[in-house]
Formats: C-alpha cells, structure tokens, sequence
C-alpha cells in the first residue's frame, strides 16, 4: 500500500468513527485533541487500528503515538514489514 | 460442551455480585481470549417482568460474563479473590428477536478486542439454543 493511500485510509475510518470531518485531520496535529479522546474512547481508536489494518498497538507504544504524523508512521511501518 | 469449569454456588468465587443481581451460573469454556458464560432464568428472576426476562438483565448478564473471565484469570493467577470491575461503556446493543423469557438458559460469548491500559474492549453475544438473542461491545476497567 502505497502511503499516502494509508493515510487517505486512516483519515477516512477515524472520522468515520469519531465523528469529525477528514479535512480537521492535519498530520501535526495532536490526535487526543482533534479526535477528542478520553481513556475510554482510546480504547476504540487502538481496537480500530487493530481490526482495520491488523496492526496491534501495545500500551508501551501508545505513549509515542502523539499527532496523526505519527500514527501513520507507526502503521506503515508495521505493515510494510 | 465439556463439562463446566465453574456453576452454581462454586461461580460466586469468579464473581462479587450476589443474589439477587447474580446473573451469570455458568463458566462453560476461557481461551485466551473469551469465554463462554451461561445463565438459566428462573421465575423469579430479578430482571424478570411478566415473565421475561428484560433488556437490564441481557446487558447485567453480558457485563457479568465478562467479569467471569476477568475473575477466571485473576484466580488463575493467584489472587485471592475476584477483582472488581466497573463497566465503562456499553454501546452497539442490539436486541436481535424475542426478549428471552423465565425457563430459558442464555449462552454468552465474550470476546476481548482490545486491551488499554486497565480497560478491556469486549464483544459479547448472547443465544438461548442457536438462536441470537443480543449482541453489544462494552469497557470493563479493572
């Protein structure tokens, strides 16, 4: 998958599932923030990732995982291997 | 399905809720993963109105359930008691048919999706014989 055909796809499944439009989505910007997160709903933005790209994400990682840039690092990473 | 790991009186070790809220009997099956949890509804049923068993008493059994396999694990490891748990959330519950009613057994499956930190994303489905009865995700923190 190319990456920015990735991005383009984790856009799209976290507005669709926290509710916000793709365009409120910049790279830099801070994920718990933009998507509104609470450690409950965390919770459903790892299992998303989990069942979309069957990426895992562990709870030491989480920590490291700040804006979207990041995000998209993380699984591209993971799913190019 | 293989004998019971745990029922009646003995279930109450995996569990804190007691009589009358005591809405799980039965431990059928843990993986690593889930668990299979049972219930018979008898008459006098505590959810029960007019003889069925109602929507609280579907989401107390499926929360229940998931604390089953919680306390499992826990005993398995050693501890001493039954942890306690609180439901965080509970969302997509789906009533899929007829509420179940006074004589029925309800078999339920929980499913650990995802853990963070101390809370557990389970999926949980409930059937009385093949038929599915209701569905739901829901957070358990421990």
């Amino acid at each position: 998958m190319e990456k920015q055909e990735l991005i383009n796809q984790v856009n799209e499944v976290l507005a669709e599932e926290f509710e916000v439009e793709t365009s409120d989505i910049a790279p830099d910007a801070v994920i718990k923030e933009t998507l509104q997160l609470d450690s409950l709903s965390l919770v459903d933005l790892v299992a998303l990732i989990e069942s979309t790209f069957s990426v895992k994400i562990q709870n030491s990682e989480l920590s490291s995982i700040k804006t979207f840039a990041d995000l998209y690092e993380f699984i591209y990473a993971r799913i190019a291997k | 399905m293989d004998k019971p790991l745990y029922k009646g009186e003995e279930i109450k070790k995996l569990l804190n809720q007691r009589a009358p809220i005591l809405m799980v009997d039965t431990l059928y099956e843990v993986s690593d993963n889930g668990a299979t949890t049972g219930l018979t509804i008898e008459a006098d049923n505590f959810f029960n109105l007019d003889g069925q068993f109602t929507e609280p008493g579907l989401i107390e059994h499926m929360a229940q359930s998931a604390s089953a396999f919680v306390g499992y694990n826990a005993i398995k490891s050693n501890s001493s008691a039954a942890p306690v748990g609180y439901i965080g959330e509970i969302k997509n519950f789906k009533l899929a048919g007829r509420l179940p009613k006074a004589g029925d057994k309800l078999l339920t499956t929980v499913t650990v999706q995802s853990v963070v930190m101390n809370i557990t994303l389970f999926t949980a489905e409930t059937k009385t014989g093949d038929t599915t009865v209701a569905s739901c995700q829901m957070k358990l923190s421990v």
